[in-house]
């Protein structure tokens, strides 16, 4: 390793410092607030640490990782996302029983975890990466030490996300088998071998490394764990979860396709289009069943993930991969950051001294009248997720069917319209709720911290609604670097 | 033959694992998951990785299921616990176990013996494998070693939950 290496690496350097100072301050002192000070200031060092990679990119730092702008920008996401977080979990655990200081550990590592899954050019560091993510992951779900909820969440994600990780495995192994090597650059080369055998180890290696994707992904039909694992993971559990998680494994999975040109097997677009579809509809379907918020939030976000892969897809038809690809890097931001405010809210209003957060429904009866502001950037956030003008969501939904177009993909960008129809029904239901008068007069606090990430979320939401041609062109930038 | 030797350590692999599955009892269970682990070994023996095959013993055979069989043991104290060993001890229940570990006793054996029964293709040294770890994959190892954190930190998380409970059964 070159001095060039570990400054390419400096991000992730910054964020493992940071990990190794907290636990020593854990070590010496609990004390929740200075914890989370330094987790924060750590973060935004890591941040601080990326304009000096920028100038040096694209580098490769062992077969293992690559540094690069995608990874750059994903990287900076998943701080991001995880600074969020860290305030909103701040509030969400101040002056409560229990101790609440591994949780920014555990929160570090995780996206520690995402870090190294974005920037993954092997099958080693990419198991490794979502081990770190899930592992973190399991004891994050089940931190409260109240309630069997959140326990119960944490063994069903450990059992199927194991699965999913085995899945991957045997994947790996096979493609493995049939190559000879792990590196995806090398895969891609001889991704298109002459014999029938090897051919036939691609094909299921691929197929076995899609379900485990899948799985993690929480696409239709591998979608059962997402909303009992949403609902009894801590609120900004679920955030997390439903942002960091979700992006890096759909971040690693477009860095697989792309180095190693998977997409020339109809086989495995067949199968994405399938998940496609499915995720589509019963994500969709099934959201409007419900009358639990974070129950609700989950079915909607297994229906983004299929509208994100119809622009993946898209990348498969010859030369569509640019667009394809600054189509679903845009609508992932959108999906992100929207879906970080929707928790973000529910977070607000839950408390984790109560056995259960504010997930339910009639929580949310009268809350214009309560808290305007709160209830204001809700609405935004639901209009963003169902793809109303104006918002984040309308410019992402727009760009995919763009993709989907020029793909000529007719039968998703149909299923993704049906979809989205029904998608805006249950959205407006929640606005609804918020407007009818109200029974409870108890007071709501919204804390300084939370109260300014929400701000924030609100602003980015609108902004990239409103004008979000700078970003735009940043995209296509970084798309054409990438292809 | 090598094939024939393979192909008879995977069965009792594939057997010895169905039993876990199968067995309520989770002591037998155990002792059927260690030899799902030996033939595991003994196949990685067979293919020319010894050093795989010795760290599959060392570290799955030896230390973790040691912790497991401990975990499951200390579980049951007191008049049942014993009344329950003397139940594990029964030799029927040892008569299985030891037929698949006989087999792939005799499969190393015969693999000592003949001397360089490998498969086609190169054995792994210890030292290659130290110096794949530590030239390519050096940024693997400090990943692992976060991994090994993450784990142990939420260990200590997960463990609270028990102690806390304990606690507040204590108070009342």
């Amino acid at each position: 390793m070159t001095f060039l290496d570990f400054q390419a690496l400096s991000p992730l350097l910054a964020l493992t410092a940071t990990i190794l100072v907290v636990l020593m301050i854990i070590a010496y002192n609990r004390n929740h607030k200075v914890v989370c000070t330094t987790t924060v200031i750590g973060l935004f060092i890591t941040l601080a640490t990326i304009p000096c990679v920028i100038g040096i990119d694209p580098v490769q730092v062992t077969q293992l990782l690559v540094i690069d702008r995608f990874a750059l920008l994903l990287i900076t996401l998943i701080a991001l996302v995880t600074i969020a977080v860290s305030l909103l979990a701040y509030d969400y655990f101040d002056g409560n029983s229990g101790r609440p200081e591994e949780f920014y550990l555990l929160l570090m590592l995780s996206a520690l975890g995402g870090m190294v899954l974005v920037s993954s050019t092997h099958f080693a560091s990419f198991l490794l990466g979502l081990e770190l993510l899930s592992i973190s992951l399991y004891a994050l779900i089940s931190y409260p030490i109240k309630g069997l909820i959140p326990l119960e969440a944490a063994v069903k994600y450990l059992i199927l996300s194991g699965v999913a990780s085995a899945t991957l495995l045997m994947g790996a192994a096979l493609l493995y088998a049939g190559l000879g090597t792990l590196s995806f650059e090398q895969l891609g080369s001889g991704f298109y071998p002459e014999q029938a055998t090897v051919q036939a180890y691609i094909v299921i290696g691929s197929a076995l490394l899609l379900t485990g994707l899948a799985f993690k992904l929480s696409l239709v039909p591998f979608h059962m764990w997402t909303p009992d694992v949403y609902e009894g993971a801590p609120a900004p559990v679920t955030a997390f979860v439903a942002t960091v998680s979700k992006g890096a494994i759909f971040a690693l999975m477009v860095r697989f396709f792309v180095l190693t040109g998977a997409f020339e097997y109809q086989s495995i677009l067949v199968g994405l289009s399938v998940f496609a579809i499915g995720s589509m509809l019963a994500g969709n379907l099934l959201a409007l069943m419900q009358n639990n918020v974070k129950r609700m939030l989950a079915y909607s976000s297994i229906a983004h993930i299929g509208y994100l892969l119809v622009a993946f897809i898209s990348g498969g038809i010859t030369g569509g991969m640019a667009l394809a690809l600054e189509a679903s890097i845009f609508f992932l931001v959108a999906y992100i950051v929207t879906t970080l405010g929707a928790f973000g809210i529910v977070t607000i209003l839950s408390n984790s001294d109560e056995s259960r957060d504010c997930d339910a429904l009639e929580n949310y009866t009268g809350l214009f009248w309560r808290r305007p502001a709160l209830a204001g950037a809700f609405s935004i956030i639901l209009f963003s997720l169902a793809g109303i003008p104006l918002t984040a969501g309308f410019i992402g939904k727009f760009y995919i069917i763009a993709a989907g177009v020029k793909g000529t993909l007719w039968l998703l960008i149909a299923t993704l319209v049906v979809g989205s129809g029904i998608g805006i029904y249950y959205y407006l239901r929640v606005i609804y709720t918020m407007t009818l008068k109200s029974t409870s007069t108890e007071p709501i606090r919204i804390p300084v911290a939370s109260g300014w990430v929400m701000l924030l979320v609100t602003a980015t939401i609108l902004t990239l609604g409103v004008y979000p041609t700078p970003f735009i062109d940043m995209l296509g930038d970084l798309a054409k670097s990438l292809t | 033959m090598e094939i024939a030797l393979f192909y008879i350590a995977a069965t009792i692999a594939l057997v010895s694992t169905f039993l876990v599955l199968t067995n309520f009892n989770a002591a037998h269970g155990l002792i059927y998951l260690i030899i799902s682990l030996l033939a595991s070994a003994v196949i990685f023996y067979v293919v020319g990785a010894p050093f795989a095959a010795a760290l599959e013993i060392l570290v799955y055979a030896g230390a973790i299921m040691v912790l497991f069989v401990f975990v499951v043991m200390m579980l049951n104290m007191g008049q049942q616990g014993i009344d329950q060993e003397h139940e594990w001890l029964n030799l029927r229940m040892w008569i299985v176990p030891s037929i698949l570990s006989l087999i792939l006793l005799a499969e190393i054996i015969y693999v000592l013996a003949a001397g360089s029964v490998l498969l086609p293709g190169h054995g792994v040294e210890p030292k290659a494998v130290g110096m794949s770890l530590f030239g390519p994959y050096v940024l693997a190892v400090e990943i692992a070693s976060m991994l090994l954190l993450a784990g142990l930190v939420g260990a200590y998380q997960l463990g609270r939950r028990y102690l806390e409970e304990n606690r507040e059964e204590d108070n009342q």
